[in-house]
């Protein structure tokens, strides 16, 4: 196997991950971005790496330009044509608020009100024609708009999943107006109802189409310019891969593809590890990004919210994101009571302690104040020797001070409090899908994450924490590990029983060729192709619905005790004799690609204790004199105790009194309490 | 007190309350609890009924009446023996528990060691309780027996074993038996979720500990809420708003609020309120305080929900008048009651604090309902639609389009998904042109959407609004009121109450047309930026004469796409026009 590379290019930074034989880790490094043409950054990141592409099998990447494109507000000037009466459905949403308290702020829809426009055609709930597509008002339509600056056209009529003729014919009309424009159909983005959820998807898809196109061009070019003539994947939300000809069509797919690599890469290096039950904790410096993995399966949410009133409805890797990060300010609240966060210093003013003219006292300063963090050291710092722990001291014992304890009663409380927050999370997000969190190892990563790890475990009750080698770079890693996969689906809404003959084995069966079919348009080899389909079930009535995993094959009856099974899992009892309904029906077709074996290495020093490389005193409780280890000088096998400090150049991890850690065959540090 | 165990203590029993409302939510089989989150849930004090901690995704509607609902129910518990282990206690009475018979209340008690520690409670919205009309909106209802059936505060369970008489009682007496069944069973069971979490805390913290910090949780909520009233100026600030009618008489009905804030103490009176209407609209005290209570959280979102915040408010609501009902009033117009009772408190702050109060929101919830035999299944069907309008503006922002009740979080069912499910289909759902308020910040407009049904069907409407619109406030404008049309036999008219209508039978295809009002505006139209009247104009928000004559903009068509023209506001005319109007209207020059 020849070299691979797997690059996330974030909003900051652009990480790359580097195997010259698909084995051996041989460069992990963080290059600046390039918001104005990402692909760039991947070029640089390439180049300080010094890798020559041509000796390079696959470059894998992941990438926020999509998701920072909505948020920012940055992507194509797009018109979007409703069914008659229905102009507003993008900007309407279904009746909500931004926040359940507070009653200002607006919405700013995708595409503003000036560009949506309306045509005469209607469908009803089961596809049949009602009026037929006005094909003379839309051409005149078609026209007029092709005088105007817009890249993309976005069509969206209600019920187009149940027949998609008009929204197909009314692109062939499109298109022959301006072959120029980016056009996208709802049909053939989401096959669902629900006809907000699936214009927003769809305007979101044309809102990033030509931005995503442009950078796809771009990269390309660059690529081929320096020689590299193999394949270039890249990550999606749902944690598969996609090839890079076949991104322009799959904007939408790429929105947090980021954050799902990470999730990946943490799963794979449980399972690894030998957990496949794993809670997964991204901690940067403004918040906390959780998942949970079941039976080494990331989990699927069906709707994400990208922004107010902007839903994607894609299968996503369901990520929940807390505002507590490094730079989370702590504060007293009118009534008294110390609290952290979710409001963040962010990158500047920053933290006290990293003297950008931060005044308000963070997480980070807290870990400061306790030794937590080598002040001598600052990681990504380049503009000072030292972090002012002074300055830290004093902030904390201002903020103490009306509460009656010490600088280091404080910290310690700051910390206390904001893994409060973050374990509870953590805990909700199994124990409201019925799990019991006991069962789950947890996975750390981010620049903060290991710094808190220990205290979340301990608080939520898990067992084992993984610390993996390079958690500062693991989406990149994350992009390497992931297989291609291409998600299908198509609304039913009909009970089990007394469903036609064969429709639930016809429609899967259909699913399953059309992503076939796909997969063999990526040229890619391929170990194997997995094929799994899932039914999205509820109770008659229930407008929530359950993920259930099924085969093509079952009957009725299989179909329902599949469903009560799932049920019982996440309520605990079953509704008994209300009728079943089959809301949609799911195929994920999975290209299963070669991958990096992860580097298994010999143990070099089986039971070893490892030799710290300095000590200082950390508080823990008291100050406590602490060995500091060097994250390099750990070998497989060997073992240490806790209170210990790891560090290493891209964070740093605590170990708590009363924990024990010892290194696995990867490298991995496996923390335990004791 | 240590600082950070209260800190740890409080996340903890607020996550409880979370987890109960999510559970719920998510099991419910009533749309109106899974996709609206029509419920609540939370801990209560044993004794004194004060809220502990309340759940975070239940409706606001609930803030407080909960506890004013433990409150009552906990002196008629202990006349009849007080709470046992194993006890479950259920009630609808509206006079007792608040909002409607539709909203039932069940309450469990929590004991360690023998000893009774708190109560749980929790309440969801049942889709059918029987009554004149499916769904129990009955416009013109005139005593509480035709919107349902009330159950009177007993134990549904008795030392762990279901009362199966009283289920019975119930589900012989509603049109979706199966159905509230399903929700009965996942409402019983979200308190096996709270216990749990209850019990590690418990076993974590001890009895005395948890208590020491409840307390004290309780006592910092009150200063914390105290700081905010201190910080509005002392004062009366009065306000009167009306009803259309009651549904029944043709007479508007009077709501009048005086709010006074002495220091850190907050009154309201309600003195001069309309007495109960012989239609639906009332609603109980709780009720009335509860949505008080809502406003105020709406202004200051940052307070805490529990019983301390509270304590620094009293009220005078006057005995049988409408915001207070009594046997046997009917009380199914709840949803716009209660609309007004936040938009009066909006409009008395505002007076004193403008900088951080909204102008009024649509302020009608304007259910209609659809109901009848589906006829492919044969089987009975209740469909409901609640207004959605616009919000008021603010010293933030404009406002919000197709906003959820002050009160709510309950969405607008997917106009896909009701094709689906019920025999109806819509003929347009869009954004109500020029309904919103003017302002330098402009009310967000009102929705409209007609929808016809395709079968022999009953449709009645519950809303108001038409001959009182939304007020804007520090000079703002008023919203477009409310509009309500019915389409039968081709003929289109409007029901002789305006805004309310019961079981009209409708046939294939006849239809109804529904246009909410907007959200009033905040501060002179006059200093609204050009720029925003030119995408207002563009976005088809307002028109031509309102730009001119209400914003005094100059505004030309540049050109147009189709037939929908483009305007260009010329900042400099503009200017001119504006100090030209401004000084015909000012006194002194």
């Amino acid at each position: 196997m020849g070299g691979i590379v797997g690059i996330d290019v974030g909003g900051t930074f652009t990480d790359l991950f580097y195997s010259s034989d698909g084995i051996r880790v041989d460069a992990v490094l963080k290059v600046p971005s390039t918001p104005d043409d990402p692909s760039r950054g991947l070029i640089d990141a390439l180049q300080a790496a010094g890798i020559a592409p041509s000796a390079l099998d696959v470059i894998l990447h992941g990438t926020t330009i999509a998701t920072n494109a909505v948020i920012e507000r940055r992507g194509a000037r797009c018109a979007l044509i409703t069914t008659q009466g229905f102009r507003d459905v993008l900007e309407l949403g279904r009746r909500d608020r931004q926040r359940m308290y507070g009653m200002t702020g607006v919405q700013q829809p995708l595409i503003p009100r000036e560009m949506r426009w309306e045509v005469e055609e209607r469908l009803d709930h089961t596809g049949q024609v009602l009026v037929p597509l006005d094909e003379t008002h839309l051409r005149a339509l078609a026209t007029a708009l092709a005088a105007e600056e817009i890249e993309a056209v976005v069509v969206s009529f209600l019920h187009a999943y149940a027949n998609s003729s008009h929204e197909q014919r009314a692109r062939e009309i499109l298109r022959e107006a301006n072959p120029d424009w980016e056009i996208v159909i709802s049909s053939d983005v989401v096959r669902e109802y629900y006809e907000f959820e699936r214009t927003s998807t769809a305007a979101v898809q044309g809102y990033l189409q030509p931005l995503v196109s442009r950078y796809a061009r771009n990269l390309t070019r660059k690529l081929e310019e320096l020689g590299f003539d193999r394949q270039t994947l890249v990550m999606q939300s749902n944690g598969g891969l996609v090839p890079l000809a076949q991104l322009p069509g799959r904007a939408a797919n790429i929105v947090r593809s980021g954050p799902a690599a990470g999730v990946m890469a943490a799963a794979r290096l449980a399972a690894d590890a030998g957990f496949d039950h794993v809670i997964t904790g991204d901690m940067g410096g403004t918040s906390y990004d959780v998942a949970v993995v079941v039976k080494g399966t990331p989990r699927i949410a069906e709707t994400t919210e990208l922004d107010f009133r902007i839903p994607l409805r894609l299968p996503m890797i369901d990520v929940h994101t807390i505002g507590a990060g490094g730079g989370s300010i702590a504060y007293i609240d009118r009534g008294g009571t110390l609290q952290v966060g979710p409001r963040s210093a962010g990158a500047v003013p920053g933290p006290i302690c990293f003297g950008r003219g931060g005044t308000s006292p963070t997480v980070t300063d807290a870990n400061a104040v306790l030794g937590r963090i080598n002040a001598d050291q600052p990681i990504g710092m380049k503009h000072l020797a030292r972090l002012d722990v002074a300055a830290a001291r004093a902030a904390m014992a201002a903020l103490g001070a009306p509460l009656g304890l010490g600088i280091e009663e404080t910290a310690e409380a700051i910390l206390t409090i904001v893994n409060h927050v973050m374990a509870r999370r953590t805990r909700l997000m199994t124990v409201e899908q019925g799990h019991d969190p006991r069962d789950f190892a947890l996975v750390v990563f981010g620049g903060a994450g290991p710094l808190h790890g220990a205290a979340i475990m301990r608080e939520v009750g898990i067992r084992t924490m993984l610390l993996p080698p390079h958690p500062g770079v693991l989406c990149a890693l994350g992009c390497a590990v992931a297989d291609i996969r291409y998600d299908l689906s198509r609304t039913v809404e009909r009970p089990v029983l007394g469903q036609p003959e064969g429709l639930v084995r016809d429609i899967l069966a259909g699913q399953h060729r059309d992503g076939e079919a796909r997969m063999q348009a990526t040229g890619t080899e391929l170990e194997a192709i997995e094929v799994s389909h899932a039914a999205e079930m509820s109770y008659q009535g229930q407008i929530h619905t359950l993920r259930v995993p099924i085969e093509p094959s079952w009957t009725g009856a299989e179909l329902i005790s599949a469903f009560e099974a799932v049920y019982r899992q996440e309520y605990g009892n079953t509704l008994g004799s209300v009728p079943v309904v089959i809301v949609s029906l799911k195929t994920a077709v999975l290209g299963v690609r070669r991958k990096p074996v992860m580097s298994v290495l010999a143990a070099a020093a089986d039971g070893a204790i490892a030799a710290p490389r300095a000590r200082r005193p950390v508080h823990f409780g008291r100050w406590i004199d602490t060995p500091i280890y060097d994250r390099a000088d750990l070998l497989p096998g060997m073992r240490f105790d806790g209170p210990a400090i790891v560090e290493q150049p891209d964070t740093t991890s605590v170990i708590e009194p009363g924990m024990t850690a010892r290194i696995d065959r990867h490298a991995n540090i496996l923390i335990e309490v004791a | 007190m240590d600082p950070v165990t209260l800190a740890v203590v409080r996340g903890a029993l607020e996550q409880i309350a979370d987890e109960m409302d999510l559970h719920l939510i998510r099991a419910a089989l009533s749309p109106i609890i899974s996709e609206t989150n029509d419920c609540a849930h939370g801990l209560y004090d044993p004794v004194t009924g004060e809220t502990i901690a309340q759940g975070g995704y239940g409706l606001p509607m609930f803030l407080a009446n909960m506890q004013f609902t433990v409150q009552r129910l906990i002196p008629i518990a202990n006349e009849a023996g007080g709470f046992r282990e194993g006890d479950i206690w259920i009630c609808n009475d509206p006079y007792l528990s608040g909002t409607h018979l539709n909203d039932v209340v069940l309450v469990s008690p929590y004991f360690v060691d023998g000893k009774l520690f708190a109560l749980f409670a929790n309440t969801g919205h049942w889709m059918d309780m029987g009554g004149s009309a499916p769904g129990g909106w009955v416009p013109t209802a005139r005593e509480i027996h035709q919107e349902g059936i009330i159950i009177p505060p007993l134990r549904l369970y008795e030392n762990g074993k279901r009362n199966d008489a009283l289920v019975a009682m119930i589900t012989a007496n509603v049109r979706l038996p199966q159905q509230l069944l399903g929700d009965l069973a996942a409402m019983t069971n979200v308190f096996a979720v709270g216990r749990r979490g209850l019990d590690a805390l418990v076993a974590r913290y001890g009895v005395g500990t948890l208590r020491a910090c409840i307390d004290e949780m309780l006592r910092r909520s009150e200063a914390e809420m105290r700081s905010y009233i201190a910080e509005i100026p002392d004062g009366t600030y009065r306000i009167e708003d009306y009803f259309d009618n009651d549904g029944v008489d043709d007479v508007r009905l009077t709501v009048t609020l005086a709010i006074t804030v002495s220091g850190s103490e907050l009154q309201f009176d309600f003195t001069g309120t309309s007495p109960a209407s012989r239609g639906p609209m009332n609603i109980s005290d709780a009720t009335t305080r509860s949505l008080c209570f809502v406003a105020l959280k709406h202004i200051f979102p940052d307070v805490p929900v529990n019983g301390g915040a509270f304590r620094p408010t009293q009220f005078t609501i006057p005995q049988g008048c409408i915001l207070s009902a009594a046997y046997p009033s009917a009380v199914g117009g709840t949803t716009d009651v209660t609309q007004r009772v936040v938009d009066v408190v909006f409009g008395a702050l505002a007076q004193a604090i403008p900088a951080q109060t909204p102008a009024a929101p649509f302020g009608t919830t304007g259910v209609a309902t659809v109901s009848g035999r589906h006829p492919q299944t044969g089987q009975y069907f209740v469909a409901v639609y609640p207004y959605p309008g616009g919000y008021g503006a603010s010293a933030a922002s404009d406002g919000l389009v197709n906003g959820t009740p002050p009160g709510s979080m309950a969405k607008f069912m997917s106009v896909e998904m009701s094709e689906h499910r019920y025999p109806v289909r819509f003929r347009y759902f869009g954004i109500r042109e020029g309904s919103g308020g003017a302002g330098r910040h402009r009310g967000g407009c009102g929705t409209r959407y007609g929808i016809e049904t395709l079968s022999d069907t009953l449709v009645s409407i519950l809303g108001d609004r038409v001959d009182h619109a939304p007020f804007g406030v520090e000079g703002g404008g008023p919203a477009a009121p409310n509009s309500v049309q019915i389409e039968t036999g081709g003929r289109r008219w409007i029901p002789p109450m305006r805004s309310k209508a019961e079981k009209l039978p409708f046939a294939p295809g006849d239809a109804f047309h529904l246009a909410s009002p907007g959200g009033g505006g905040f501060g002179d139209p006059l200093d609204r930026d050009p720029a925003l009247v030119e995408a207002d104009l563009n976005g088809g928000m307002i028109d031509m004469a309102t730009a001119e004559s209400v914003h005094g903009v100059v505004a030309t068509v540049v050109r147009t796409i189709l037939d929908r023209p483009v305007y260009r506001v010329e900042r400099d005319r503009t200017q001119e026009r504006r100090s030209a109007i401004a000084s015909t209207l000012d006194p002194i020059t």
